[in-house]
């Protein structure tokens, strides 16, 4: 699989490094020389030159858009006409494709509004990036904050580009998304001290004025998970298709979304989904490895749903912002991308170059800490471990302050830095900048709509939310609060919808556009698989089952 | 570093270099991965079961794929997903006496009284829980205990395919997780936040600046 980045700079041996923070004093954090907009310049992944090109068709023609992004979304399709004959469609009310937690909120919701849904996952219901999330979801509920410091922390955080309807929307929600996961049975840690009696406890998020972010330990995304699966499946008026990856959408003759051409990959068959409305809660694109960056993400996050949506006619936006998250673990290899919490440096955890010098505020926004790292790495001061650079979060200090720390509260960190043979009271961890995040997407409204009439969207593959850059503990929320409102949008959009002809008159159009522009014989999306994957769908349809 | 080993995969001889994951080793041979795959490492979504032999060890044991290193010699045996009809079906906000909760415990999982302790459980358990004293808990009554055992269960149902009395112990964990969860956690913090919120207390300045340095007050709460 992909590995972190190669070394073609200078950097300090580990073992120097590892002396240097050893016999470094404590510091306070440095000032800054360059202002975040110059960090960001200089040194983040998405001001890169090779980073953006323009789209050459569809709806936003000219929109700048990752290059490898832009391949999926410029694909033609998997399917035509020819493949649909003789197919006896499954007709629902709502179908939702993607099973994370986006989906699972918009199936309960769905149901709530009297729908019956079929949920269509491409692995397993379940299986996405929420069950991976760690640091937690942000509601303001403490004494001293408030839903307008939510607002403009999430607006500020996003560099001004978000959408101030769906973030007013999001922090409203916050509160009353806790307490509907409370009753579905999802778990949040309370505060330490006897006088704390049943407040939660509440984390600092890199870029926040609060600490207002809830948690379960530091696997808070697969207690939420494991919950909403366990509902969704429990759930009779849900019909649940896993390994069935949508590889196109299906259009009325008013270009309405109607439903999906499924894979079933244990038939190796197609199956057509009609539904009244349909939620597309895809998820995001780390498995992309754009700009050859290792990913935090599940083996799933290939941007399927942008590609089918923006082939639709779906508008889209921000597709040149992405996240890399500033603490993926960098060494050993065949670990590198894999996550560590934010809320290591919540609870007090600080970066340290090659040099044994901090070199940045540790809780600033994480594209400002991102681009940091990024820079002690290019001028020389990362640390080299088996020819791979990084610098230290330093655990060793942290934990010998806190030492409880390890077994309540940062579980996860523990487990990976087993995997990695390295105990974190004594040793720091080698990190690494890993792609994380999707920021852009489709666009809606605050009911999960987006520009195509039938077609809803949530999550990760939506935009305008986190505007360019994501704040900690704002996906687990926006999946929640937009997966319910897409949900619930989507059982009476189909409760009202007359039934048509379903069709691809969609692709036909796409077709003579890619014709027109000199694309017919490029790629087809969506991939489904990253390019480890080995997947072909052509190819693994005629081959014989074992 | 880059030591080559050789391993069987479902049948599959591969050559790889090592350190690798097993999962990463099941896909070296261009073999398409469309199942049993997932987080990719982390260990939380239980998708890649598999059942492993070492070298020259008469034990299988199962483990997940994802966080166990390939080495030489290793069988290795992925276990295909299945959902089966769920038995034990309740939804959670029906249950809502939890002076009774233990009834409605032993009345939607009636077969955890009869465990067997045969220890199949513990044994397939790739995150080492106490499942089968998890299942004892919750049969006697403690169902604090019980929860605790099954926090950092990653639902993979080892356990579930693994117990000869059709237990399913883990959504016997998350059951008692769920239902403890919904009936006692009433954060005094958030039903203040709510309250102040149905008072009307959610008026927004859009603009972005409103609480720049200073803690906003928001409309009428407090």
């Amino acid at each position: 699989m992909m590995s972190t980045t190669s070394l073609s700079v200078s950097a300090v041996p580990y073992a120097d490094a590892l002396t240097r923070l050893r016999t470094a004093a404590a510091q306070a954090s440095p000032a800054e020389a360059l202002s975040r907009e110059e960090l960001l310049a200089a040194y983040h992944p998405d001001h890169n030159e090779d980073a953006r090109v323009a789209l050459r068709v569809g709806g936003n023609r000219g929109m700048l858009c990752h290059p490898t992004l832009a391949c999926l979304l410029e694909g033609n399709a998997l399917v035509g006409d020819v493949d649909l004959v003789a197919l006896d469609p499954v007709v629902t009310d709502v179908l939702v494709i993607g099973g994370g937690g986006a989906g699972a909120a918009a199936t309960l919701a769905a149901r709530r509004g009297g729908a019956d849904v079929v949920l269509a996952a491409k692995l397993r219901v379940g299986d996405s990036n929420t069950v991976m999330a760690e640091g937690g979801i942000q509601a303001a509920i403490g004494e001293e904050d408030s839903l307008q410091r939510h607002f403009d922390d999430t607006l500020k955080g996003g560099h001004g580009a978000g959408e101030p309807e769906l973030i007013a929307r999001l922090v409203r929600d916050a509160p009353e998304v806790i307490r509907w996961l409370i009753g579905l049975g999802v778990s949040f840690d309370l505060a330490e001290g006897p006088l704390a009696g049943g407040r939660l406890l509440r984390k600092r998020g890199g870029g926040t004025t609060a600490a207002r972010i809830l948690s379960h330990r530091d696997f808070t995304g697969l207690e939420m998970m494991r919950v909403l699966r366990e509902a969704v499946e429990l759930d009779r008026g849900v019909t649940v298709l896993n390994r069935a990856p949508a590889i196109e959408l299906l259009s009325d003759e008013r270009g309405r979304c109607v439903g999906a051409v499924l894979y079933d990959l244990e038939l190796r068959r197609l199956r057509l989904v009609c539904a009244g409305a349909v939620v597309l809660a895809t998820g995001g694109a780390g498995r992309l490895h754009l700009s050859g960056f290792a990913t935090s993400n599940h083996y799933g996050a290939t941007a399927d749903g942008l590609a089918l949506a923006y082939r639709m006619g779906a508008q889209l936006r921000d597709i040149d912002s992405f996240q890399y998250h500033p603490t993926g673990i960098a060494w050993p290899g065949h670990l590198a991308g894999g996550l560590i919490s934010e809320a290591v440096r919540s609870f007090g955890a600080t970066l340290v170059n090659g040099q044994g010098a901090r070199f940045i505020d540790e809780l600033s926004p994480r594209d400002v800490v991102t681009s940091a790292i990024l820079r002690e790495c290019a001028e020389g001061r990362g640390v080299v471990r088996d020819g791979l650079i990084g610098v230290f979060l330093d655990t060793p200090t942290l934990l010998a302050n806190r030492p409880a720390l390890l077994r309540e509260q940062l579980v996860s960190l523990g487990h990976l830095a087993h995997r990695a043979g390295i105990d974190p009271t004594r040793e720091p961890m080698l990190i690494y900048p890993t792609l994380h995040y999707q920021n852009g997407g489709v666009v809606i409204d605050t009911d999960g709509a987006s520009t195509v009439p039938g077609l809803y969207c949530a999550g990760e593959v939506t935009g305008g939310v986190h505007g360019r850059n994501r704040l900690m503990g704002n996906a687990l929320l926006d999946i929640i609060v937009f997966g319910r409102r897409a949900g619930a949008a989507a059982a009476r959009h189909a409760a009202a919808a007359e039934p048509g002809r379903f069709g691809l008159g969609h692709v036909q159009s796409w077709q003579r556009e890619l014709t027109c522009a000199g694309l017919i014989e490029g790629p087809r999306s969506p991939i489904l698989y990253p390019a480890y994957g080995h997947f072909d769908l052509r190819r693994h349809m005629a081959a014989s089952q074992d | 570093m880059s030591d080559r080993i050789r391993l069987s995969v479902d049948g599959r001889m591969l050559e790889v270099a090592t350190p690798v994951s097993i999962l990463q080793a099941a896909s070296a041979d261009g073999t398409p991965l469309t199942a049993n795959v997932g987080c990719l490492g982390q260990g939380v979504c239980g998708a890649c079961r598999c059942m492993v032999r070492k070298q020259d060890e008469a034990d299988v044991t199962t483990v997940l794929a994802c966080e166990t290193l390939a080495e030489d010699g290793m069988q290795v045996s992925f276990i295909d997903y299945f959902i089966p009809d769920r038995p034990h079906v309740y939804d959670v906000a029906e249950i809502t006496d939890v002076w009774r909760l233990s009834n409605a415990v032993s009345g939607i999982f009636p077969e955890a009284a009869q465990c067997r302790h045969c220890g199949g459980c513990d044994r397939a358990c790739p995150k080492e829980l106490d499942v089968q004293r998890g299942v004892a808990l919750a049969v006697a009554g403690d169902l604090a205990g019980a929860a605790g055992i099954f926090d950092q269960c990653v639902m993979c149902n080892l356990c579930t395919l693994a117990c000869p009395e059709r237990i399913w112990p883990n959504h016997l964990g998350l059951m008692v997780r769920r239902a403890l969860t919904a009936l006692t956690l009433r954060p005094s913090d958030l039903i203040h936040r709510l309250n102040e919120l149905e008072r009307g207390g959610d008026v927004l300045d859009l603009s972005g600046t409103a609480s720049t340095g200073t803690a906003a007050v928001v409309s009428d709460g407090r």
